[in-house]
């Protein structure tokens, strides 16, 4: 009988994971963007610029997520107006980015000093030496540590519902109180719904991984 | 990552969208509580849900949903993120310093529930070792608190986000009973759950709809219109009965304690 609701209730736990999905890569890219800006500042930025990048990481990354959400739906949107899927993205999307920020900068550094002196020395400037030389290794080396965060933030989306985001948790709760029980089968399904889209994630982006290595170049153990 | 970015800029798309409209009323749900609230199927429902909808009907107002879970309700509200608040909502006097009742359209008791293969009674549930589950924030909290727990009976009290992990806790045998208001019990038990009712703690406990303190929007007058204009025309029966056929219906309005503000004379849509 329950697993005649379950499947019933399919849709909605598949809409509940396309929201989770949606705020996942909504917060990722934000992460990405910002916090590879971050890493750049944090390693070649003015002094000021590295400290103010330093303090907003070393902030985002002490707090915890389900607070940062409470802050951002509560307090932020007494300034700006905003849904709480939008106060999701940018609750987890700066968390993201503090974090973001520390695997780009490890990899950025990981690309030995040598090849900033070579580039600079056939006449490259320094922004030219990052963008053309330095970053295209550094990028491919943040792969792996970069699925991670991908498993981490897609497990931190089931956090977004005590702000009012309908996701894949909080849709199997609907299931949970409307049948007045079936916690363990419920969230079960839940579980195995996260594990699928993670190991899906983590296969793709190992395969991406692969097709833009450059044969010869150095590469993660597998 | 051409896909992130297509992400990104859909988000930036939602951003737009959601911004809600002036006129529509964001009704809060924790729509996890049966009777009064829960998602079926996709759908809201539940009495406060269809009672709602009646009212906006018969006073001309658009009302949407929106789900918090339980514990964030009544900050919401006081914070303005939602006007209303729609669901089985006690009348208390904490409450009514932070926000507003409309005239109250229920009444409920406290029972104490124990898992169906359980020895125990009215007393050994509630004293002298036992351990009692509640839904945290909730009426039924702060009277064992006051009155089971601040009296020294030996009784250790847990706070649960709903009431359903509380009964699967007691089932479990993790703790010795759960108490919740009357129509939680009876919907737990029509629905199969293996629990018992060993005692019934009169509470005589009103309930209501709540808006924003000081009731910024003027929307009491036209919810207290409503609530009075579907009691009369059957319409509330008709909706209680849909979803708890044996419930007796009170007289609207049930008890109103004097300790709230908006049950001052005047009451508007009530009696000016």
């Amino acid at each position: 009988m329950i697993w005649e609701i379950i499947w019933n209730q399919m849709p909605y736990l598949l809409h509940g994971l396309w929201i989770a999905l949606q705020l996942l890569a909504a917060l990722l890219s934000l992460g990405l963007v910002l916090g590879l800006a971050l890493a750049l500042i944090e390693i070649y930025g003015h002094w000021t610029l590295r400290w103010t990048g330093i303090l907003f990481e070393r902030v985002f990354r002490g707090v915890p997520a389900v607070v940062l959400l409470l802050l951002f739906y509560y307090g932020v949107t007494d300034f700006i107006e905003m849904s709480s899927f939008m106060a999701a993205v940018l609750a987890l999307g700066l968390r993201s980015t503090a974090y973001q920020s520390q695997i780009f900068r490890g990899a950025i550094q990981s690309v030995p000093q040598g090849q900033m002196m070579a580039a600079q020395a056939m006449g490259m400037g320094r922004a030219r030496a990052v963008g053309w030389i330095i970053l295209p290794q550094a990028l491919r080396h943040a792969i792996g540590p970069w699925t991670n965060e991908f498993s981490s933030e897609l497990k931190a989306t089931s956090l977004a519902y005590v702000i009012g985001v309908v996701e894949l948790t909080r849709q199997g709760k609907y299931i949970v109180s409307s049948t007045q029980g079936n916690v363990l089968i419920v969230f079960g399904v839940v579980a195995l719904m996260y594990f699928v889209v993670n190991r899906l994630g983590n296969w793709a982006l190992y395969k991406f991984e692969g097709r833009i290595t450059v044969p010869g170049f150095e590469r993660r153990a597998a | 990552m051409r896909k992130f970015v297509m992400g990104a800029v859909c988000a930036a798309g939602m951003l737009g969208a959601s911004s809600a409209s002036a006129e529509t009323l964001t009704a809060g749900v924790e729509a996890a509580f049966p009777p009064w609230a829960y998602v079926e199927e996709g759908e809201y429902k539940g009495i406060a849900i269809d009672a709602m909808r009646a009212i906006a009907e018969d006073q001309g107002l658009d009302v949407e949903f929106k789900d918090l879970p339980w514990p964030s309700l009544i900050p919401a509200l006081a914070k303005g993120k939602i006007d209303l608040l729609v669901t089985g909502l006690n009348v208390t006097k904490e409450r009514a310093e932070v926000l507003d009742f409309s005239i109250p359209w229920w009444e409920n008791d406290d029972e104490v529930l124990v898992s169906a293969d359980s020895d125990l009674n009215v007393v050994t549930a509630l004293c002298c070792g036992a351990t009692v589950g509640a839904q945290g924030g909730s009426t039924q909290f702060g009277w064992i608190e006051a009155n089971l727990v601040e009296a020294d009976t030996g009784v250790e009290l847990r706070g649960y986000e709903d009431y359903v992990t509380a009964v699967e806790d007691m089932n479990t045998g993790r703790i010795d009973s759960v108490v919740t208001s009357t129509d939680t019990a009876e919907t737990l038990i029509s629905k199969g759950q293996p629990v018992k009712i060993v005692g019934t703690i009169q509470q005589n406990q009103p309930q209501a709809l709540a808006v924003q303190e000081g009731d910024p929007n003027e929307l009491l007058g036209k919810l207290n219109a409503g609530i009075m204009n579907i009691y009369k025309s059957g319409q509330w029966e008709q909706i209680v009965h849909k979803y708890q056929p044996q419930a007796s219906i009170r007289i609207i309005p049930t008890t109103m304690p004097d300790y709230v503000d908006s049950y001052k004379k005047p009451i508007p849509g009530y009696s000016e």
